[in-house]
């Protein structure tokens, strides 16, 4: 699915009633199949970014155009239905969509052996260490086969090894599936091992300072020269920025 | 304790290395400064703790203002340096004060007149979503059978008990104050028209508030911060339809069975009272009863418990629905979907009351 954003803007009301802008302009477009990585210091409105994108909060003026399909989203805690095992969980956006039961448990069966998750299905989500919560939060949102996967900060709780880990499925499944990604993340190794292309957002109000398409070949060795050296590039940009907000 | 700190005639001389240790002393030796001029001579001090500073800073300021006057002499470079940013921090510019003034009163004033605007424009839009809702999606039983359960079967004891001890005093109280002009046989049609029409659809509501209202507003509060309500949104999952109309349902359900027991409820405990206190035989207090109560009596109870369930059910889901931030907003969120349920609930039980004199048989002013 392509998207494309055009001069979107967001203002929010502070308290005391002033209003205070968040973001924007924004205009940016995402080429169908594309693995784009929101990359920005804390509060500079990825994932406000990424909710509008969604249709959980409507922008204040500008234009998104997205394309029809399936939507996927991977929030930050997974946000599991605690209530529900795994099965049930992943197979809940399925029943959304008005499939037959026996599929659904199909479809959610065959997700949940591709993340590793398949002999915990009748586990609940307290049952499960946050890595394996986090896989899967991942099925969940990829179990529709959605055209656009939204991710936010999916990995930022989990240890680095697990991280990795998971990074390295999330990659593979979705060139597997040609989903087109929007991964929100503060992490710059992270970015760059992941994306095709990383998008760099600055603070107050949210805007973006750098856009660029990756050239590094797949699959990707994070110690060596090319990636170090692409990996400190966005760490300078990042730094700039965190000291400009800081300053200010 | 490394430092000394001599007071001598108007000179004060710090020396040493001062420590935390040496706090005691240099604030007694400062404490006992006088009105005048003094000078505090740090010619043979090395280093200086951050905190003995702030002390001699906020001493030395304290004294300026009694009157003192207190030079400070022979700083080297880092101890200069450290006062200096407490010197800095001292001339930065102060806030001004918001004062209270007439025109502060009435912008807040203003604010609160909006937001309870807002609050009553988000709950009528909230309902009428969740009626859209009710009437146009699938309802899933189990769920609705679980809030009856939950908020029905739970609730009997409680309500049974509080509505029954309501019988008794009011019983008490009525057959008291009509014993005094022989009156006594007045007593349970005064009793079952106070708990029919009044007493037992409101305490029932009350108790039902206190209990399933804030346990709405806690149980999709809590979903809202950890983005569950998002996630179901993202789904394409209608949150009225999934989260709210099943405990519209089960209250509408279940609030008129809870009323009908606690008018039972409150008539038993008149009967107690009547018998303990008025020696009152059973068979005249159900004589009595008899006569005064009509099927309209009981069947109001079960309107005013429809409207009830409603209020109570759509308030305490949109107390939820609105949480934004932490679990603290959850806590907010409970005691608003109590604080407004009750509100709202007095509010419309006066204006059905005002209805309820003219539709009553045999009831006029």
């Amino acid at each position: 699915m392509s998207l494309a954003f055009i001069k979107l803007e967001k203002s929010y009301s502070a308290p005391s009633g002033k209003s205070f802008k968040v973001l924007g302009p924004i205009d940016l477009t995402v080429k169908n199949g594309e693995f784009v990585c929101l990359l920005g210091p804390t509060g500079c409105g990825k994932t406000t970014l990424l909710r509008i994108i969604s249709g959980l909060e409507q922008a204040d003026s500008g234009k998104i155009n997205r394309g029809a399909g399936r939507l996927g989203y991977v929030f930050q805690q997974g946000a599991l239905f605690p209530w529900m095992n795994i099965e049930s969980n992943v197979m809940f956006p399925l029943k959304a969509t008005g499939m037959a039961g026996s599929l659904c448990r199909l479809k959610a069966e065959e997700i949940l052996d591709l993340v590793g998750l398949y002999e915990f299905r009748k586990s609940f989500p307290h049952e499960l260490s946050g890595g394996m919560q986090q896989r899967t939060a991942l099925a969940r949102g990829l179990v529709t086969g959605p055209d656009l996967l939204l991710l936010d900060e999916p990995f930022a709780s989990l240890d680095t090894r697990t991280g990795i880990n998971l990074q390295e499925m999330l990659r593979n499944l979705c060139r597997k599936l040609s989903t087109t990604v929007i991964f929100v993340t503060h992490n710059i190794e992270e970015a760059v091992y992941l994306s095709d292309r990383i998008v760099v957002m600055g603070h107050r109000p949210g805007r973006i300072v750098r856009d660029e398409s990756l050239s590094l070949e797949w699959p990707r060795n994070r110690l060596s020269s090319t990636f170090t050296e692409v990996l400190l590039s966005f760490r300078q940009t990042f730094e700039e920025l965190v000291d400009l907000s800081i300053s200010s | 304790m490394n430092g000394e700190v001599i007071h001598n005639d108007g000179r004060i001389r710090v020396s040493g290395r001062l420590t935390l240790g040496d706090l005691k002393d240099v604030t007694a030796s400062l404490e006992g400064i006088s009105a005048g001029n003094h000078v505090l001579d740090f010619s043979d001090c090395t280093s200086i703790d951050t905190c003995i500073a702030a002390r001699i800073w906020s001493i030395t300021e304290a004294k300026t203002a009694n009157g003192a006057l207190l030079e400070f002499q022979g700083m080297n470079q880092d101890i200069k340096a450290l006062f200096d940013r407490f010197r800095a921090i001292d001339e930065r510019p102060q806030i001004p004060v918001q004062k209270h003034t007439l025109l502060y009163n009435f912008e807040d004033i203003g604010d609160k007149v909006l937001a309870t605007w807002d609050t009553v424009f988000g709950l009528v839009t909230f309902t009428g979503k969740a009626f859209k809702a009710l009437f146009s999606g699938k309802v899933r039983g189990s769920v609705v059978a679980y809030y009856m359960e939950q908020s029905g079967v739970m609730a009997i004891p409680i309500v049974i008990t509080l509505n029954w001890l309501m019988g008794v005093v009011l019983g008490y109280q009525a057959g008291y104050q009509m014993s005094q002009f022989g009156g006594e046989l007045f007593m349970p049609a005064l009793l079952a028209y106070s708990i029919c029409w009044e007493i037992a659809p409101m305490m029932t509501a009350v108790l039902v508030a206190g209990r399933s209202g804030s346990a709405f507003a806690a149980e999709i509060g809590t979903m809202k911060v950890r983005q569950e309500v998002d996630a179901l949104e993202v789904m394409g999952f209608n949150i009225s339809g999934y989260l709210v109309t099943p405990k519209m349902l089960a209250l509408f359900l279940v609030m008129p069975l809870l009323i009908t027991a606690a008018n039972f409820a409150g008539m038993a405990g008149g009967l107690t009272a009547g018998g303990i206190f008025l020696k009152m035989p059973a068979v005249v207090y159900i004589d009595a009863l008899k006569e005064a109560l009509i099927p309209f009596d009981l069947y109001w109870g079960i309107i005013k418990g429809f409207f009830f369930s409603v209020i109570i059910s759509v308030t305490g889901s949109y107390m939820g629905i609105r949480v934004r931030g932490g679990p603290a907003a959850v806590g907010k969120a409970t005691t608003s979907a109590v604080v407004v349920s009750i509100f709202l609930v007095i509010m419309v039980d006066a204006l059905l009351s005002l209805l309820f004199i003219h539709i009553r048989p045999g009831l006029s002013l």
